[in-house]
């Protein structure tokens, strides 16, 4: 109960919409004669939120599947529609054609101040190529790809989630899941290569252990020790990452492949 | 590349419009062009799902469902192309009912309220091209549809690192990356670039032909009500950022993942049928067996999206359904809705059994 209750605060970010939705639905509940409308408008949703805050439906769910993703029997409530349909309906009772467009106009200001722009949010930024991948990712991988064959690199972890979007025939040591901290995956090689002055003598034997063919690091990443003493050799540099062949681990081109 | 974007049209677009021909009789709002075209891509989801589990489960290789999934395509088109010649209506009508319905406002207010619309709808699709959004689940939903792509397995590799697995029964009864897949396998485009730029695009479009068709019922279009209630909308998407889990969130910047469209897609058109029903139940009409049908097919594209589509989907018709019941005293409504329910279940059931 607890943990849904916490959801449902995160949900509603600062309120101020779900407070637009609830004197929505006071405005239907008085003035909404259809009774279909008032069923799925207003007696559903209240029904669904009993439902929600039923602990032992959140029990069930959070037995069932995982916890985090019980915010979404949230999305059943119609927040957007019945919002935007009694904004509508509040406009039409205005006889006063300017009235009723100042009306409009406040409307929309007062969304815009409750709710936050969804383009504003740090994670978007703008597309660097036609496949919306980093260009470093890009450079990489089209540079270690191997025509019929799969191959194995180490990457940066900036870099793990994006590789095999854009190219499903590099294979890597670890990938996305040691990205999220929650999950709490542990991985020697991973440790190895987020340490902030990396240990080559460390790094490498786990590395051809895991298979790698190729590694890739930051251009500035301090190193202790020198790979080359350890063979690898640098096979190209691109975006501000050197990418480093290890010939000990075998990369055979197939037959009838460039 | 436009070879490869005509292609996605076709399939896109074109098909599922073709295909929506076949509900046209459900409601008044059937013969609207958006109407038949979201109905008709839910049918070919709905199809999608009902094909594409079995074989996951069953280890088969991905070109299989290709293509099972491509005659169940055919058949679909042509069934509705008989009914179409049946009706001896050209299919070349509907772009001019839609396009005169679009702009049917006489005053310029009218005009000016569709013309903001449509501008702020722009600006959405641009925007859907021109920026990325760095979501870290994309590591696996987009990596899956590449990775089913290039290997011709579904479900069988680690999309995080590569190398074999067994199927993860939560990801794979809800296989939406697959069928960006498909639709990467048959336009020749890279399942990335599907994802990422082409699906955005068409689904967030999506999202506002279902909120104009729940316009469309809400609201009677005079004084251009319904532009401005979309114009709502589209102002409460565009500032539903004041957390990362809503609906709006998801829309717009997830649109490629499944769950964004269960979100976006599937609740809402779940909600436009549900209110055509209880209309129906309230006028005493007669009900149409083609909108339960309809239904079931809204309530199987749920459990493609998410395997907690499942619950929300039968939650949401069981809510629904119990309450038209009660008010309207017609008790024998819950006999198709609870059919309609049986599919979803059953993948309930195979999460249960197999997780």
């Amino acid at each position: 109960m607890g943990d849904a209750a916490a959801l449902f605060r995160e949900y509603m970010g600062t309120g101020l919409i779900v407070i637009w939705y609830m004197i929505s639905l006071i405005y239907l509940w008085i003035n909404e004669k259809r009774k279909y409308l008032r069923l799925l408008f207003l007696y559903m949703p209240v029904i669904l939120l009993l439902v929600y805050f039923n602990p032992l439906f959140a029990r069930l769910v959070y037995n069932v599947a995982e916890g985090e993703i019980y915010y979404r029997i949230l999305w059943l409530l119609p927040i957007t529609p019945v919002i935007a349909y009694t904004t509508v309906c509040i406009y039409g009772r205005f006889m006063d054609r300017r009235r009723a467009d100042l009306f409009a106009l406040c409307a929309v200001g007062m969304i815009a101040v409750s709710g936050s722009f969804i383009y504003s949010s740090p994670l978007f930024s703008k597309a660097e190529n036609v496949w919306h991948m980093p260009d470093s990712v890009v450079h990489i991988c089209d540079a270690i790809r191997v025509p019929g064959r799969e191959v194995m690199a180490l990457f940066p972890l900036e870099l793990v989630s994006y590789v095999r979007q854009y190219d499903p025939t590099i294979c890597m040591p670890y990938g996305r899941e040691m990205t999220v901290d929650r999950w709490h995956y542990r991985d020697l090689l991973r440790d190895a290569m987020i340490e902030e002055i990396i240990d080559a003598e460390k790094m490498v034997p786990l590395a051809r252990e895991a298979g790698c063919h190729y590694c890739i690091l930051p251009v500035n990443q301090k190193i202790k020790g020198e790979l080359k003493e350890y063979g690898w050799e640098i096979f190209g540099e691109t975006d501000g990452y050197i990418i480093y062949r290890d010939p000990v681990i075998e990369l055979v081109v197939p037959d009838g492949q460039p | 590349m436009i070879v490869q974007l005509l292609i996605l049209a076709l399939l896109l677009l074109i098909i599922p419009t073709v295909i929506g021909g076949l509900f046209i009789n459900i409601d008044k709002i059937g013969e609207k062009m958006v109407f038949r075209w979201v109905s008709g891509q839910f049918a070919l989801w709905a199809g999608f799902q009902l094909i594409c589990v079995p074989l996951i489960l069953r280890e088969k290789r991905f070109e299989y469902l290709v293509q099972l999934f491509l005659g169940y395509m055919a058949a679909l088109t042509l069934m509705a192309l008989a009914m179409e010649i049946q009706r001896r209506v050209k299919v070349m009508r509907y772009g001019r009912v839609s396009l005169r319905g679009l702009f049917r406002g006489k005053e310029n207010r009218s005009v000016v309220l569709w013309m903001l619309f449509w501008g702020l709808l722009l600006f959405q699709l641009v925007q859907a091209v021109r920026l990325a959004y760095g979501d870290t689940d994309d590591a696996y939903y987009v990596a899956v549809s590449s990775i089913t792509e290039s290997s011709n397995t579904m479900y069988e590799v680690l999309p995080y690192t590569g190398g074999g697995t067994k199927l993860d029964m939560r990801h794979g009864l809800a296989p939406f990356p697959i069928w960006v897949a498909f639709l990467a396998r048959m336009s020749g485009m890279p399942a990335v670039m599907v994802a990422q730029v082409v699906l955005p695009v068409v689904l967030i479009a999506m999202a506002y032909g279902i909120f104009y068709l729940l316009g469309s019922v809400l609201i009677p279009e005079k004084g251009g009500k319904l532009a401005l209630f979309l114009i709502f909308t589209e102002i409460l998407v565009l500032f539903g950022n004041y957390s990362i889990y809503t609906v709006e969130n998801f829309m717009i910047a997830r649109s490629r993942q499944g769950k964004a469209a269960l979100g976006s897609l599937v609740i809402p058109f779940l909600l436009l049928l549900l209110l055509l029903l209880l209309r129906k139940l309230e006028a005493k009409g007669k009900r149409h067996w083609m909108l339960y049908l309809l239904i079931a097919a809204g309530m199987l594209t749920g459990c493609l999206c998410s395997t907690l589509g499942v619950l929300l989907v039968c939650l949401a018709i069981g809510v629904a359904g119990l309450l038209g019941a009660i008010c309207y005293k017609r008790f024998q409504v819950l006999f198709p809705l609870a059919a309609c329910c049986i599919p979803c279940l059953c993948y309930g059931v195979l999460y249960f059994l197999f997780d």
